[in-house]
């Protein structure tokens, strides 16, 4: 059943699909609607829009890929699925950003978790940013309409060695842990949901609802790259984007004039800030870019007893929220532990040595186990987060600072790490930085964690989850957008991407822009159809 | 390419790297220097063109890649680069020991094609900074050109951008190494090195992307 490909099958049946590199003269296109991303946030407001009758244009930096291309290999899926070709980093070099850029987004490449916004989030926004229409009562419907909607239900199969690490560790260290919900249909438990899913089992953008929009007369056109929302008084007037050549990364020198009722960036958490920066749109208050968030990442990895093999089997199941809101809300910084997948490129790409230090690593690796901590960031006024900007070509970057009390999160994560493996069984902990060795128990190893420096570089950082920067807010002097994702100074544009988050999430965020953009699409629908 | 200074004008030291306050003294003239490296090296006749096709190399295995991003000069530093890098994990037999180094600089550089402008400007910078004779013996503190450049003196150099507190080299040593690692152990004939079998054989057999290959 899940073998059935929609997109192949869409192709046959008309939809109207165009690739940005077969434009061979300067155009215009016009719609109700023109959206911006085709992720998470554009797929879902796509969708809604054009089963509601609107004409929608969803419009899409990178390419098309589709079943017939994900063949589970790591090379020309970082290539082609990623940002960068999966060099992407923040301003300093310092983190490594793991983000989509094809058509479904980074839904085409994340690795299925899909949480609720935590309660105490939701409250917190309420409290803090004046947005109490988002309290979780007034958020589950939209919760559990996109649980049915992309089939998120808790694993029902048992997590693989990698996974199953973590739910030892905790087991044995009284650390609650539970099952992750996934959003996934048929899935066949192979573990390669981040080269882009090869049996269509993941229910993303990809197959979910761009589908949707698409066979609801939406018109897709990808290789495009949104430049410019051109405005008038309080109202854009038209998109100016640039078409891209068939090889994803250089422009065609064509250009396409988008005309539309309404706009809505769903470009990420780092491109929809950049887009709005790029447009010179008012910004009174030089909002715009500010308070980014990414969850930071660190990693411990242990050569344990048996194989774990954690490059096979769903790659996300089993969680511990025990240190995430333990501080309270805004107490010290909280954090999230989950596993990542090892394949080979990512290993070798992850874990930072060369020689026969590296190669003894990766002759290891069926041995490892890794654990991962998201760090919630954005909660404390120490956490101010980082800052979108544009460089000359006015492309985005991100600049993020680790401020003491990130770096106070990010040692506590490795204790906690190194507690968890080795209480699973862990022969040898190793933390990703520069000055670890191998420590054989967990004494050592917590001896080593109090004593390295805890300094950009050394410590290797990642961030898969990339939000706000058009954060939302009751007061538009510290926020882009209102509680609906409607921008405080222009009248017929909405943001609805992970940018629009006053905090991050303190979870993996799809579920959270999925639930937000289904809430204020249907709200955008009516408005427009009035 | 420039002719490098001659030793004795140097400072040679092998402390693992200045410490933090003679590199704060240094910084904003080093910061400097590394913006001004690109333009330098173009002026001092270091290749600055994608290297294209090698074909009319007498010394490297016949390939018809062509180079999009890596010039001539950064195919000679990961020549040195790689054996150092890599390791023991590269074969021993000259031939296909330099087929292995070959195929994994192609796949260097056709990453690099997609990593997009904003990337490729800094790898562009880190790879003159190593090339250019002047900085590549003061900064990396590597005195031989990189064609003549041992695996011991590659990994040296390695360590001491490893080990540097100087976030700056710290940064490079991620570039280099990363790039180079995912080249190598990411691709397929490679995969055994890591114990990975590929992927599980009874989904290769049954999905249909397969079935033309």
């Amino acid at each position: 059943m899940q073998l059935k490909d929609r997109i192949a099958q869409g192709y046959e049946s008309g939809w109207k699909v165009t690739d940005g590199a077969t434009l061979t003269e300067n155009q215009t296109f016009e719609a109700d609607v023109v959206i911006i991303g085709t992720g998470a946030g554009g797929g879902t407001t796509a969708e809604i829009l054009a089963q509601s009758g609107l004409s929608v244009i969803l419009v899409e930096e990178g390419r098309l890929y589709y079943q017939k291309d994900f063949k589970m290999d790591e090379l020309t899926a970082y290539a082609s699925l990623y940002q960068e070709g999966m060099s992407r980093v923040t301003k300093d070099g310092a983190i490594a950003i793991l983000q989509g850029r094809c058509v479904g987004g980074s839904t085409t490449v994340n690795w299925t978790s899909s949480f609720r916004t935590p309660d105490e989030t939701l409250n917190h926004w309420a409290n803090r940013f004046g947005l109490d229409s988002l309290r979780p009562d007034a958020m589950t419907p939209w919760f559990d309409g996109r649980e049915q909607r992309l089939n998120i239900e808790p694993w029902a199969v048992d997590p693989n060695p990698n996974n199953d690490v973590l739910r030892q560790g905790c087991e044995k260290l009284g650390y609650s842990w539970k099952v992750i919900p996934r959003n996934v249909k048929g899935c066949w438990n192979l573990g390669y949901c981040g080269v882009g899913c090869p049996t269509n089992a993941k229910q993303g953008s990809l197959v979910t609802t761009v589908p949707g929009a698409l066979e609801n007369d939406a018109h897709l056109i990808y290789g495009l790259r949104a430049e410019k929302l051109v405005a008038n008084q309080d109202r854009i007037e038209h998109l100016q984007a640039t078409a891209m050549s068939a090889d994803g990364v250089t422009p065609s020198g064509i250009t396409v004039t988008l005309k539309a009722r309404h706009f809505v960036s769903a470009a990420s958490a780092i491109g929809s800030p950049g887009l709005l920066l790029r447009s010179e749109l008012p910004d009174p208050y030089d909002r715009v870019g500010k308070r980014s968030f990414i969850h930071p990442v660190n990693v411990t990895v242990a050569e344990m007893p048996d194989k774990i093999d954690p490059f096979y089997g769903a790659p996300q199941s089993i969680y511990s929220d025990h240190f995430n809101f333990s501080g309270g809300v805004d107490g010290p910084a909280g954090y999230k532990l989950e596993v990542p997948p090892m394949h080979p490129a990512m290993a070798a790409g992850v874990i930072p040595n060369h020689g026969q230090a590296q190669a003894t690593n990766m002759a290891g690796l069926p041995w490892t186990n890794a654990v991962l901590a998201l760090i919630r960031d954005g909660f404390h006024p120490d956490s101010p987060g980082g800052t979108i900007g544009l460089r000359d070509d006015g492309s985005p970057y991100l600049d993020y600072p680790v401020t003491d009390y990130l770096w106070d999160g990010l040692r506590r994560a490795f204790h906690t790490m190194a507690e968890v493996q080795f209480a699973a069984g862990a022969k040898r902990v190793r933390l990703m930085h520069l000055d670890s060795d191998w420590y054989t128990n967990l004494a050592d190893c917590k001896a080593a964690i109090d004593d390295v420096p805890m300094e950009l570089h050394r410590v290797r950082l990642f961030t898969a989850h990339q939000m706000g920067g058009c954060g939302m807010g009751a007061n538009p002097e510290e926020s882009v957008v209102n509680a609906f994702g409607e921008h405080h100074h222009i009248s017929n544009l909405s943001v609805h991407d992970a940018s629009i988050f006053p905090t991050s999430i303190g979870a993996n965020p799809q579920l959270s822009v999925y639930a937000l953009a289904a809430r204020n699409s249907s709200r955008l629908a009516n408005k427009l159809k009035e | 390419m420039m002719t490098s200074l001659p030793d004795d004008t140097l400072h040679q030291s092998d402390a693992p790297g200045m410490d933090r306050r003679s590199f704060l003294k240094t910084g904003i003239g080093g910061a400097f220097f590394l913006g001004t490296v690109s333009v330098s090296a173009g002026l001092s006749g270091c290749a600055t063109q994608p290297a294209g096709s090698l074909g009319d190399s007498t010394t490297r295995p016949a390939s018809s890649y062509q180079f999009r991003f890596l010039t001539r000069d950064d195919i000679a530093l990961f020549e040195a680069l790689l054996p150092a890098i890599a390791g023991p994990n590269l074969p021993e037999d000259p031939q296909t020991r330099r087929a292995a180094i070959a195929g994994t600089i192609e796949r260097i550089d056709s990453g690099i094609h997609n990593f997009g402008p904003a990337n490729q400007k800094e790898l562009r910078r880190l790879f003159d900074l190593l090339n250019f004779g002047l900085t590549r013996v003061t900064v990396a503190r590597v005195w031989s050109s990189w064609p003549n450049v041992s695996t011991d003196e590659a990994h040296a150099f390695l360590e001491r951008w490893r080990t540097s507190s100087i976030g700056l080299f710290n940064n490079g040593y991620i570039a280099l190494t990363k790039i180079s690692n995912v080249a190598f152990y990411g691709y397929s004939d490679n995969w055994h090195l890591s114990g990975y079998p590929g992927p599980p054989q009874y989904a290769v057999d049954a999905l249909p992307q397969f079935k033309n290959a």
